[in-house]
C-alpha cells in the first residue's frame, strides 16, 4: 500500500534564499560564510547539516558551524576542495545563495549530560563540531570535563584562531600539529599520539570528525583507551545529493543513509569500514 | 478510490476475453483518461513506450529492456527552474547578486508545475509490478518524493502474468512472481481459449464493465512461473557477500553500467544545475540517473572515493539490492527480472554470486 502524503506537501527539493553578510578568511584555503536568513528561522541541533545551493553551480552538504541560539544567522566553514567549494571562495558579502535544511540526525545531546565530553577534530573536521563546542560552552554546567583535541597539519591550517582563544577560558583546548614549524611550542604529532595524556574513562563520550581515514584510526585508538564504541560518535562525510534519502548516494556499509540516519553515527552502530575509505 | 483495501477474494471480478478484446484494453484505458504505456516491439527488443494510436502492444514477450522506472523516475527530469544573475566570464561562471541591504534582494522562484496526467501501464509482468512496489518503499518513505508521488497517485497497472521465464530470470527464487496486494488493478493471463482478466480494484472493475462481458466462474489461477535455471540464495548478508570472491566473468566488465540502467529498481540519482551558455541566468535543477559503477558515484570533494575497484562496485550493487534494502526498507531490491544479466555485454551473472544453481 502506498504511504500517506507528507504533511503540507512541501517540496523538499526547493531551497530557501539567504544572503552572505560576512566572509571571514580562516586560513589560506578556508573561509567562514555568515548567512542571513530573511523572514524565516532555522532551528537546528548541533550535528545537523544544510544543503548549500550555489546558483548555477550545484549543491553540497555542510555542517552548521554556529550557535543554535542564533536562529537568524548560520555560519558555514568551507575549505576549498572541489568544484563547488572553489566557487564558494569567490563569493562576496551581498551574494545570495540557497539553503535547504536543517537535515540529518544531530548529536544525542541528552545522552552527553553529566559526562566528560571529548571532542576530537582533525583538519576541517572542526567545522562539523563547532556547533557542539559552542553548545558545550553555552551549557557548560550540563557537562563534566569538556576537552577539545584539535589536530592540524601545518600551523597555517589552524582555523577559528579567535574562537580557540575564547574557548580556552571555559574548556580544555589541546592543539597538536603533525608538521609543526620549529618555533611551535605546543604539542606535535597526530591526535592519536596524545590520547594517552588525557583522562579518559568510562564516563567519557567522544565526538569525532576528520578525514575518513583519520576518523577510523581515531575511533580505534579511543576504543583502545577504554571508551566503549557505544560512546564514540562520528560525523561522516558523503556527497549526498538530495539530503532526504532518495538519491542513494550516501549509503554506507550496513545500508544506512548518511543524510537521514546520520551524519552523526555511534561507532557501535556502524562498521569501522563504513568510516574509512 | 483504487487505494481501498480489497483483501477478500469475493471483491474480485473475473472475465474471459479473446486476444482481440485484450488488445482493446489500451484504448479503453485512454478513454478513461490515462496515458497508456505498453510494451512495443521495436529495433529487435521489446520496450515500454507510450502507446500511439497506430501502435500494437506486444503481449507475447518475456523480457523488456526498460521498466516502469523510466516513467516514474525519468532519466532526465527538471525538478524546478530558477533565475540567477550568473554570467559567463573569461575565467568561468560568475555569480553576482545585488548587494543585500534590507530585505533579501533575491528570491529563488521555483517554476515547478505538478504533472497532472495519470499513467497506465499495460501488459507488464510480475517482476515489473514488484519493482513499482520497491520504488514506492524508497520514494514514498517520509519525506515522500513529490515528483514520484505525483505520478504514482492515480496510476493504473494492467499486469500480464508471465508463465515461463527465459534463461536469465530468477523471480521464482525471490518470490516476486506474486503480485502484492493492491499493486495490480487488473491481472491478465493467457488461458486455453483467449485471456482471463481479473479486476482487483475499483478502477479495474470499471475497466472490465466497459468490456461488457459476463463474469466467468472459478478462481483466478496463480501458478508458479517455470524457470530455465533455478537458483537458491546462499549469500544475502553483507558479510557473506564481502567474504566471497568476485565472479570470474567480472574480469571482462568495462563498467558500462548497463546493469544499473536496465535494472527496474536502480534508483540512484544525481541532482545538478543545468543551463545554456547562451542564457546562463536561466537554470534548471535537473535530476539525472547515476550508477554505482561510476567513480563519481562515491567521490567526495577532494577526490576521495569510497568504491575503487570494479569488484567493490559490483559487490556494492549486489549489497544495495540485498542487505542494504532489507535493512533500510525491509524489502529485497532485486525483482529477479534478469535484465542485468541479459543485457550485460561481459556476461556477468550476479545469480551465480548470490545463489547456487539447483538442478
Amino acid at each position: 500500500m502506498m504511504a500517506k502524503a507528507v504533511a503540507g506537501d512541501v517540496n523538499p527539493y526547493i531551497p530557501k534564499p539567504v544572503t552572505i553578510i560576512t566572509v571571514k578568511n580562516e586560513s589560506l584555503e578556508t573561509k567562514t560564510l555568515r548567512l542571513k536568513l530573511y523572514n524565516w528561522r532555522l532551528s537546528f541541533v548541533p550535528g545537523q547539516f544544510v544543503q548549500l545551493l550555489l546558483p548555477g553551480v550545484g549543491e553540497a552538504p555542510f555542517c552548521i558551524a554556529s550557535s543554535q541560539l542564533d536562529q537568524k544567522h548560520i555560519d558555514l566553514t568551507i575549505i576549498r576542495r572541489g568544484i563547488l567549494t572553489t566557487s564558494v571562495h569567490y563569493l562576496r558579502p551581498g551574494d545570495a545563495v540557497g539553503i535547504r535544511g536543517p537535515l540529518g540526525k544531530p548529536f544525542p545531546l541528552d545522552a552527553f549530560v553529566g559526562k566528560d565530553l571529548l571532542i576530537v577534530a582533525t583538519g576541517i573536521g572542526i567545522a562539523a563540531l563547532k556547533s557542539l563546542i559552542i553548545y558545550a560552552i553555552e551549557n557548560r554546567k550540563k557537562f563534566n570535563d569538556v576537552t577539545l583535541l584539535y589536530g592540524a597539519r601545518f600551523l597555517e591550517d589552524i582555523v577559528y584562531r579567535d574562537e580557540l582563544k575564547e574557548w580556552e577560558k571555559s574548556i580544555n583546548v589541546v592543539i597538536t600539529l603533525s608538521k609543526a614549524p620549529p618555533e611551535w611550542r605546543g604539542l606535535r604529532g597526530r591526535v592519536t599520539d596524545h590520547l594517552g595524556s588525557l583522562r579518559l574513562g568510562k564516563g567519557t563520550v567522544a565526538a569525532v570528525c576528520g578525514s575518513p581515514a583519520v576518523m577510523s584510526s581515531i575511533a580505534d585508538a579511543l576504543v583502545k583507551h577504554g571508551i566503549s564504541s557505544g560512546d564514540i560518535y562520528v560525523s561522516l562525510e558523503r556527497h549526498m545529493k538530495c539530503g532526504i534519502g532518495k538519491c542513494a548516494r550516501c549509503i554506507i556499509p550496513g545500508g544506512k543513509h548518511v543524510c537521514i540516519d546520520g551524519p552523526v553515527f555511534r561507532v557501535a552502530d556502524i562498521s569501522i569500514g563504513a568510516i574509512g575509505e | 478510490m483504487r487505494k481501498a483495501l480489497f483483501c477478500c477474494l469475493a471483491g474480485e471480478t473475473m472475465i474471459k476475453i479473446s486476444k482481440q478484446e485484450l488488445l482493446q484494453i489500451p484504448s479503453l484505458l485512454s478513454a478513461m483518461g490515462y496515458r497508456v504505456i505498453a510494451p512495443i516491439r521495436a529495433g529487435g527488443v521489446v520496450k515500454l513506450a507510450p502507446l500511439g494510436p497506430d501502435d500494437q502492444p506486444e503481449v507475447e514477450y518475456i523480457r523488456i529492456i526498460n521498466s516502469p522506472k523510466k516513467f516514474l523516475l525519468p532519466d532526465d527530469e527538471s525538478l524546478f527552474r530558477y533565475r540567477s544573475t550568473a554570467t559567463i566570464t573569461s575565467y568561468g561562471l560568475k555569480i553576482r547578486f545585488p548587494t543585500a541591504e534590507g530585505p533579501c534582494p533575491v528570491t529563488i522562484l521555483p517554476e515547478y508545475l505538478p504533472i497532472r496526467e495519470r499513467l497506465a501501464f499495460f501488459g507488464i509482468h510480475q517482476c515489473m509490478v514488484s519493482s513499482v512496489r520497491y520504488l514506492d518503499k524508497v520514494m514514498m518513505s517520509d519525506p515522500a518524493d513529490p515528483y514520484y508521488k505525483n505520478r504514482r497517485e492515480g496510476m493504473f497497472i494492467a499486469e500480464l502474468d508471465c508463465d515461463e521465464g527465459d534463461e536469465y530470470c530468477m523471480c521464482r527464487t525471490l518470490g516476486t512472481y506474486k503480485i502484492p496486494a493492491g499493486y495490480a488493478d487488473i491481472q491478465m493471463r493467457k488461458s486455453s481459449s483467449g485471456y482471463l482478466v481479473n479486476a482487483a480494484s475499483e478502477a479495474g472493475k470499471e475497466l472490465l464493465s466497459r468490456l461488457k462481458k459476463q463474469d466467468a466462474q472459478g478462481a483466478y489461477p496463480k501458478p508458479v512461473p517455470k524457470m530455465v535455471n533455478d537458483f537458491e540464495l546462499v549469500a544475502r548478508d553483507e558479510q557473506e557477500i564481502d567474504a566471497k570472491g568476485a565472479p570470474k566473468s567480472l574480469e571482462a566488465c568495462t563498467l558500462c553500467a548497463a546493469c544499473t540502467v536496465t535494472c527496474p529498481t536502480c534508483y540512484c540519482m544525481d541532482i545538478e544545475d543545468k543551463f545554456s551558455l547562451v542564457d546562463p541566468s536561466n537554470v534548471s535543477r535537473m535530476r539525472t540517473r547515476m550508477s554505482c559503477q561510476r567513480k563519481c558515484y562515491s567521490a567526495i570533494a577532494g577526490g576521495t572515493a569510497f568504491l575503487h575497484a570494479k569488484e567493490e562496485r559490483f559487490k556494492w550493487r549486489v549489497k544495495h539490492k540485498f542487505p542494504f534494502s532489507i535493512n533500510a526498507f525491509k524489502l529485497v531490491g532485486c525483482t529477479g527480472c534478469g535484465n542485468c544479466v541479459a543485457y550485460c555485454p561481459a556476461g556477468v551473472d550476479f545469480r551465480e554470486f548470490v545463489g547456487r544453481r539447483v538442478a
